[in-house]
């Protein structure tokens, strides 16, 4: 066991919840680039993608419950962390660059998947910030916990 | 004296994916109503698995219970949580707690199992329970806000809420200074006295275990 | 009651984020059940309507998509041959929409212009609420009051048996019209190739037309009517002169389909659409249900200790798993509302446009298809409810109480 406060399970689902939004989105740009053919096919399709931003945001609320849970789960081991000898400020830290860390091994991954599909490079970019958003944001949860 | 407790079981197993451990084989209990009883044996015999199984909280095992006169296998699941709520009490460690609930709704929980008719809650039962363990000043407070030994007789008060007639009290005092602990033991003696309640309990503390009637020493099965 | 009114408030509504995410992950499934539904019974409703015009013996026109389309070349002579060859050798149902005119009413909308002539009128079959259906009988040139049908939304402002003096925009000239009856409300027509899309009737006039009438209407009516004409009582040999008919006055190349072509278009075309979205909406509710279930896992291990102190104290499972019950209950209620407002807002909208074509008149705002997308939603979300809650307590169960209680 190391110093992050992830293991391989907690890694896992955090990479899974993030693949899974940017995918998602991945997948609205690329049905809009279908040429469907029938107008009903595109008149549904027309319902989810006209509104792509707004439910790719609503999705990402799964990355707020892992977030959530993480740190409760987690809140004996920070404090037993501080009593052996760390510091809350590292453990933020830590914490901050492990989620970062995955994300940008995500976000690369969906870049990746632009270039072979010939997408808009930017067209995810505005993940990353509400993700990036969530961590700063779950990284002052965990001063929470200093005191058990 | 009748029994209120009969107890005759064969053997309770726990088994996971690699091993199974067989553990109270040929365990016979018979308690007498208004007797108290020390349950002690080394870590792991199945203390605490004893009281599971007195308490209705583990079905599980092979042999026969017969509580208050009625066999337990005869019972259904929603029989079995009614009589948790009504007839037994529990006094468990001073974790045992809902952290989001006030001390006061952690001590009135059992009553919102209560159901209608069948118990009749005086507020002047609760204001005397709490003035006797001496909670009045943190009954607005939440578990973490309280001290070991304020969540201990907060933890006692809501297992003896519903005045049952089995108090089961699992290492109540695990956790506590010996002011504390000397408190608890003796607001269980005087639930026996008062109310002729069966007092079970499961410790480690040899000394608080003589103060019983009766001392059951488990051993690990052979 | 007071049970769950406990849990909602002490125990539920703590974790809020977990409350929060679980609606909006349900909402997403019950969005994506209504669109699928509604899209579906659209179509399955254009399909059945157009059915009486798939019959044997009848061959629907399309302009081919590579025809070369130059409005201006056509000439009023060109389609009076057409109409001419046409009046000489087949029955045909005509029919065109989207001549609007401004025609006081008490909602202030635009009023469509629909005309047809009788065979097009007797295959559809058109269901009135009041009054007398269409009579093509009219001597064009000498009756002053040409006989016509109305949507409901016009009902109250022109009733049976009222006049109305418009400028009609295919004659160009003053009319009379005399209002016969009244449509059904809501009725509605599909179109051909997007079985899905629909211009309902409730703001229209049906006008009916005849030779005469069409003779002396300029080429805008001409024109349209021949992108949907349907030949009846007829044979592909004779579909083939008439297409060639057409190409050599109009320039623009028309194909006739039989009622087999048809069929076999919807197939391929339609059919396989449908096999798409059901699909679609299988995987995507398939995927939102998990990340609910994952969702709900995760509140029971943050609640746990809740949960098992509770059975401790006399909670019985079976109370528990109405508990859980009545709370998804409430969460879909919530979405179904939510989905409701929207619906019926989306419907109003049309109102506050003042888009003739797609207002309608519905049950608090909501037509057929979309209360029973409703009900289809409402089904689904017992089925997901109940996956969900097996789940939940079947974790809840697999730890014992007293381990739970120590969490």
């Amino acid at each position: 066991m190391g110093r992050s406060l992830f293991r391989f399970v907690d890694a896992l689902e955090l990479c899974t919840a993030y693949i899974f939004c940017f995918f998602l989105n991945l997948l609205f740009d690329y049905v809009k680039t279908l040429d469907l053919g029938p107008y009903i096919l595109k008149d549904f399709f027309k319902n989810f993608t006209d509104y792509q931003t707004l439910i790719i945001f609503l999705f990402t609320f799964i990355v707020i419950v892992f977030h959530y849970q993480m740190l409760h789960r987690k809140k004996t081991e920070v404090y037993c962390r501080i009593l052996v000898g760390d510091t809350i400020l590292n453990i933020t830290i830590r914490y901050s660059l492990d989620c970062l860390m995955i994300l940008g091994f995500v976000y690369l991954l969906s870049i990746l998947i632009n270039v072979y599909l010939n997408f808009n490079l930017t067209s995810n970019l505005y993940l990353v910030f509400i993700f990036i958003t969530y961590i700063l944001i779950s990284a002052r949860q965990v001063r929470k916990y200093e005191n058990f | 004296m009748t029994n209120i407790i009969d107890l005759n079981i064969k053997e309770k197993v726990y088994k996971n994916k690699k091993t199974q451990l067989s553990i109270l084989n040929n365990f016979n209990l018979k308690v007498n109503a208004g007797e108290k009883i020390a349950i002690v044996g080394e870590s792991g015999v199945g203390k605490s698995s004893l009281l599971n199984i007195i308490g209705l909280l583990d079905i599980d095992y092979n042999g026969e219970y017969t509580l208050l006169g009625s066999r337990t296998d005869n019972l259904h699941a929603n029989e079995l949580a009614q009589w948790r709520n009504q007839k037994i009490g529990f006094v468990l460690q001073e974790s045992a707690l809902i952290n989001s609930l006030t001390i006061e709704d952690n001590i009135k929980l059992p009553l919102l199992y209560a159901g209608s008719g069948k118990f009749f809650f005086k507020e002047e039962d609760f204001e005397n329970l709490i003035n006797a363990i001496a909670i009045k000043p943190i009954l607005k407070k939440k578990p973490l806000e309280c001290s070991g030994g304020e969540r201990a007789r907060a933890v006692f008060a809501r297992g003896v809420i519903m005045k049952p007639q089995i108090i089961l009290s699992d290492e109540p005092t695990a956790s506590l200074d010996v002011e504390n602990r000397e408190r608890i033991v003796n607001l269980l003696f005087k639930m026996n006295k008062e109310f002729n309640t069966t007092i079970i309990t499961v410790t480690h503390d040899l000394e608080m275990a003589n103060r019983h009637d009766r001392v059951i020493h488990l051993e690990r099965s052979r | 009651m007071k049970i769950f009114k406990f849990f909602i408030t002490k125990i539920f509504l703590r974790k809020a984020i977990l409350s929060i995410s679980i609606i909006l992950l349900l909402f997403m499934a019950n969005y994506t059940t209504f669109i699928a539904t509604r899209s579906i019974l659209s179509t399955f409703q254009g399909y059945q309507e157009i059915k009486c015009m798939n019959q044997e013996g009848i061959y629907i026109a399309n302009l081919d998509p590579d025809s070369d389309v130059d409005i201006d070349a056509i000439g009023e002579n060109g389609t009076q041959i057409v109409y001419d060859y046409l009046n000489n050798n087949f029955n045909y149902a005509f029919y065109t929409d989207g001549f609007m005119v401004s025609l006081p009413n008490i909602d202030d909308m635009e009023i469509s212009l629909c005309y047809m002539n009788e065979e097009y009128y007797e295959l559809n079959q058109f269901e009135l609420s009041q009054g007398t259906d269409l009579d093509f009988d009219y001597q064009f040139d000498k009756d002053k009051e040409i006989p016509i049908l109305i949507g409901k939304g016009l009902s109250k402002t022109y009733p049976v048996g009222s006049t109305i003096k418009i400028e009609d925009p295919v004659l160009e000239q003053p009319i009379t019209l005399i209002v016969q009856g009244v449509l059904k409300q809501n009725a509605y027509h599909s179109n051909f190739y997007a079985l899905n899309s629909k211009n309902y009737y409730n703001f229209s006039i049906f006008l009916p037309v005849n030779a005469e009438f069409i003779k002396n209407a300029n080429i805008d009516l001409q024109l349209n009517g021949l992108m949907d004409i349907v030949i009846l009582q007829t044979t592909k040999e004779k579909t083939v002169d008439l297409s060639e008919v057409m190409q050599d006055n109009l320039g623009l190349k028309f194909n006739f389909f039989s009622q087999e072509e048809n069929f076999d278009y919807f197939k391929e075309y339609y059919l396989y659409s449908l096999k798409i979205m059901s699909i679609t909406t299988l995987i995507l509710l398939v995927i939102i249900t998990c990340l609910s279930i994952w969702n709900a896992l995760v509140s029971i291990r943050l609640m746990l200790r809740d949960f098992t102190i509770n059975l401790l104290v006399g909670l019985s499972y079976s109370k528990l798993r109405k508990i859980f019950y009545s709370y998804f209950g409430i969460l879909f209620f919530i979405n179904l509302i939510v989905i409701f407002s929207i619906t019926a807002y989306n419907r109003y909208e049309c109102w506050l446009r003042k888009d003739a074509t797609f207002a309608t008149y519905g049950f608090f705002g909501l037509i057929g298809m979309d209360w029973f997308a409703l009900l289809v939603v409402f089904l689904s979300d017992i089925i997901i409810g109940k996956i969900i809650v097996e789940n939940m307590l079947r974790k809840i169960k697999k730890i014992p109480i007293s381990l739970g209680v120590l969490q």
